[in-house]
């Protein structure tokens, strides 16, 4: 550049640099290296009408009641309107296409209704998720709900050790640094069975777990406690009383009545013996109890890995009334794709095997939240949603047991980029998990949507 | 291609403010570079066209809330020009704290009534409805520099202008509008009487700012807070130690880079105009010590905040206690202006005694000359000193950043309770790219000043049309960085 006054190079430079942009807009230009092409580039897309964006429905609207209607059991309850599995915020019941004994939410409503009038102590609930119920999060709103209209107090299941311990507000739990963790995502070694939380946790030597009650309603004293532990024999020190652990089943409870004064109860083991341990319950003598399993990263299919012994001890020691399913998150790690053949096979087999184990209880999917990803700057549901809901109420559906679509109950279409962007923010930024206020609000429209079929079948 | 776009595009959209790294602001640039190149040779013209354009920017960027700035420039004009003849104190104190307090005034209004409305309905149990407003954009940056003029002027400092178009243009100007840097009128007006005469190096600095203002805006700070800070602020439960402070060390470039690459833009589009403004940001990073970081980082407010809050509440010439005290209060001020929150107070409020500490600290090495008597004590004290300072600054930053208290003691709980170090790899294997260019942008902080100069002097000698090349392909790649699939969070099954 020669020296003098340079007042036009500004402007020639911005011209000079607005031309080039536009001739590689409109010339589009494919610049690649190796497998990476660069994107298209287009500096008059704000001039530009958006092209409509065509919405691919994956499935035409599945007239699921009209189903219903045609098996309908006339014992029970009337045919149901027709009603879109994609849109009906409440909850479907297909249990009655299975007859009287079905999976829907016949057995878990008669037993809710029984536990009103006195006729039946407890009810129980398992509540099985990925990181979207950790912390307890949507299922300690629920259990709140249910415990304030049934009865009951109590957290229900604690593992013994979690990753979230700090982040869960319905029980402070601590314990020492040197359990040895086996789960579905490292290799347990034989002999050690997994428990239905996924976990399975070894003692070391002085080996503990405290756990404290909080200052909150229903959750501030111990009751009904029991030490859920696998086969074998050892000791454990509650809060320095020695207690002995036989275990000849998969599962066993060492059950005791905690004093009410009780402010904390400390587990230490002696660790010498290879007892595998799972957690510890909560509950009072009467009313409803929910447990919360969580497990990060979990698509459901991993609850195939639990042998069938363990299983059908579980109905025997802690029965179940209902068993949720709430997955979705990790199956929509790509949220373009629209296939789930590696799911679909594997999970309707976990689907069917529970069937089998727990015949008389009740069993809810929970179809998945809306996940909204970025696509053209803008955040949008994703694709795989509306595909995977398909796939998940078909496993309701044929396997004969309640479905809840949770993205028609948050808002349908776009409703997960409403929840994170909103005044209040309900949900994370990663469009996918519910903060604690969002997680409340789903718990409350889970709370309802069962409400509802209570009401409807005290009808 | 349609009319409507085209109009919706002229006319302020709240959805869409206009910011420098749209592609709407370049079209903006090349109008008002075309308009400034028609007027170039009167001075009334180009005060006339900038004028307009900045006030058109500021439509842009928040709506009517231009007229606030108008009248803003209008009532400390006039203001200015009364103080300056008269001749009585009392009235001249007088004029002075009524210009104070209508600027105050008014930034209280927009930024913190809210802010003392929860206070109150805590404090007293009432139930006042906060106030429906939007935060008029950059009122903390031109209100601090209508203070300081009128408090120049007063001082008897500077002369006012005699022309309102001058001082309207000053105010507005839009470069430094929305984010700073915060301009001294002394400075500034006198340029304005300057013909419009650009060197090679004026062309060259000017593009190399701008460049590199947009480079850390739209490729290290935009990209690494999306794909991975925010998700760590959002939910630090979710994440383990390592996680949240891979977070912080993500979130303190972040910051940097967002605001002085802003500032850098601000700077380089004024440098084309022929308007120099002084640099805003020294590689704060580099400092080692907390006094140091705060002549490096928001140069133009620590300054602002010296010349007219640490002098006037009598800085160090009250003895050593009040000097902290000062220091203190300073420190609080500054806090505060940067959002009304306590967070952004506690933040104020640990850098003001981090400066006090630092200030005892200064005095205890001094007597011990032996510290630094050999190059490699003297190397290892600094290498010392710019590690600690770093962490300070990031300690501070989770209170700057936290939306809550809560959420920042549950960021540092994960961080001092949760560490799980063994997943570190995991991590960096998770996000790849954004650590790539976060360990980018810390190289490029550590750099000499030097390369900077070589860079920029290689652009004076480049032809303008080598020149728009340059940016043609600069602009295609921050393109390809902004236009990326966002990078869903990993949550590790720790």
């Amino acid at each position: 550049m020669s020296s003098g006054n340079k007042h036009p190079y500004p402007l020639l430079i911005t011209m000079g640099a607005i031309v080039g942009l536009a001739a590689v807009s409109f010339l589009k230009p494919v610049v690649s290296a190796g497998n990476y092409t660069l994107r298209p580039l287009d500096i008059f897309a704000d001039l530009r009408t958006p092209a409509p964006v065509t919405e691919t429905v994956t499935d035409t609207a599945l007239l699921a009641a009209a189903d219903t209607a045609r098996k309908a059991d006339s014992l029970h309850r009337a045919p149901l309107p027709p009603r879109d599995y994609l849109t009906y915020p409440g909850i479907l019941d297909y249990g009655y296409t299975t007859g009287p004994s079905g999976a829907g939410m016949h057995h878990f409503v008669e037993a809710l209704r029984q536990l009103r009038t006195g006729s039946r102590k407890k009810v129980r609930i398992a509540y099985f998720g990925d990181s979207m119920i950790e912390g307890d999060l949507i299922t300690q709103d629920l259990r709140d709900s249910l415990q304030a209209y049934f009865g009951g107090e109590g957290v229900g299941f604690v593992p013994a050790t979690s990753v979230v311990s700090g982040f869960r507000t319905t029980i402070t739990h601590s314990f020492s640094p040197n359990w040895t963790d086996y789960h579905f995502k490292n290799s347990p070694p034989a002999g050690v069975e997994l428990g239905i939380s996924g976990h399975a946790f070894m003692p070391a030597p002085e080996s503990w777990v405290r756990f404290q009650p909080v200052k909150r309603q229903r959750l501030d004293e111990f009751g009904e406690v029991s030490l859920l532990y696998g086969k074998g024999a050892g000791q454990v020190k509650i809060n320095d009383q020695p207690a002995e652990l036989h275990g000849n089943g998969n599962l066993n409870a060492y059950s005791f009545l905690a004093d009410s004064a009780t402010r904390s109860l400390t587990f230490k083991f002696a660790g010498e013996q290879k007892v595998p341990l799972y957690g510890v319950c909560f509950e009072s003598g009467n009313g409803i109890f929910l447990d919360n399993f969580s497990f990060r990263g979990i698509s459901g299919i991993e609850l195939g890995k639990l042998s069938s012994d363990m299983w059908k001890q579980v109905q025997s020691v802690r029965p179940y009334d209902l068993i949720v399913l709430h997955y979705g998150a990790n199956v929509l790690f790509m949220p373009e794709n629209t296939r789930f053949d590696w799911y679909e096979r594997p999970m309707e087999k976990v689907v069917d095997s529970l069937r089998r184990y727990f015949p008389q209880s009740s069993f809810l999917i929970v179809g998945t939240a809306d996940k909204s990803y970025r696509k053209n700057g803008k955040y949008v549901t994703a694709p795989g949603v509306k595909a995977l809901l398909k796939v998940q109420h078909q496993f309701a559906e044929e396997n004969g047991m309640a479905y809840w679509n949770l993205y028609s109950a948050m808002g349908g279409d776009g409703a997960m980029a409403r929840w994170v962007e909103g005044e209040q923010a309900l949900a994370n930024k990663d469009y996918t998990h519910f903060n604690f206020r969002g997680a409340s609000k789903v718990g409350a429209l889970l709370y309802k949507a069962i409400m509802d079929e209570f009401r409807q079948e005290a009808m | 291609m349609s009319l409507d776009n085209l109009t919706s595009l002229l006319l302020y959209n709240d959805k869409s403010p206009i910011l420098f790294n749209s592609g709407f602001f370049l079209f903006f640039l090349a109008a008002f570079l075309l308009c400034y190149q028609l007027v170039r040779n009167s001075e009334r013209g180009r005060v006339a066209v900038f004028s307009f354009f900045s006030l058109y920017f500021f439509y842009l960027a928040c709506g009517s809330y231009v007229m606030l700035v108008i009248i803003a420039a209008i009532v400390d004009f006039y203001l200015s020009n009364r103080i300056h003849r008269e001749t009585k104190d009392s009235v001249r104190k007088g004029l002075l704290w009524f210009s104070v307090i209508i600027n105050i005034g008014l930034l209280f209004y927009f930024k913190y009534t809210n802010f003392f409305i929860n206070c109150i309905n805590d404090l007293a149990g009432g139930n006042i409805h906060p106030i429906q407003v939007l935060l008029p954009i950059g009122i903390s940056f031109y209100t601090f520099e209508n203070l300081s003029y009128t408090i120049d002027v007063y001082r008897r400092e500077i002369k006012p202008v005699d022309k309102f178009m001058d001082y309207l243009f000053f105010l507005s100007f839009f470069p430094k509008l929305m984010m700073g840097p915060i301009v001294r009128a002394a400075d500034f007006i006198p340029q304005i009487r300057r013909p419009y005469v650009l060197s090679k190096e004026d062309v060259g600095k000017g593009m190399f700012l701008i460049m590199n203002g947009l480079f850390k805006k739209v490729v290290i700070s935009d990209f690494i807070y999306q794909h991975f800070v925010q998700y760590i602020f959002d939910d630090p439960a979710r994440h383990t130690g390592i996680e949240c402070l891979l977070g912080v060390y993500g979130y303190a470039m972040v910051i940097y880079c967002d605001f002085s690459g802003y500032s850098d833009m601000a700077i380089g589009i004024a440098r084309w105009t022929g308007f120099v403004i002084p640099p805003n940001f020294d590689k704060p990073y580099q400092s080692s010590s907390i006094t140091e970081f705060w002549r490096r980082w928001h140069i133009s407010l620590s300054s602002w905040l010296r010349d007219y809050v640490y002098i006037p509440l009598g800085g160090n010439r009250k003895g050593k206690f009040r000097q902290y005290v000062n220091l203190m209060l300073t420190m609080l001020v500054g806090g505060f202006w940067h959002g009304a929150s306590w967070n952004f107070i506690f933040w104020g409020g640990v850098h003001g005694g981090a400066l006090a500490v630092d200030k005892l600290w200064a005095g205890w090495q001094k007597k011990r000359e032996w510290l630094r008597a050999t190059p490699l004590r003297a190397g290892l004290w600094k290498i010392g000193g710019v590690l600690f300072t770093f962490h300070l600054v990031c300690f501070c930053w989770i209170f700057f950043k936290s939306e809550t208290f809560a959420g920042a003691w549950e960021l540092l709980g994960q961080v001092t309770g949760n560490f799980q170090g063994h997943l570190l790899s995991e991590v960096l294997a998770g996000y790849p790219e954004v650590f790539m260019l976060m360990g980018l942008g810390y190289l490029l902080h550590f750099l000499p000043s030097k390369w900077d100069e070589k860079l920029s002097l290689g652009f004076s000698n480049l032809h303008w049309a080598g020149a728009a090349a340059v940016m043609v392909l600069f602009i295609w790649m921050l393109n390809e960085v902004k236009t990326q699939e966002p990078m869903m969070p990993i949550y590790l099954q720790f």
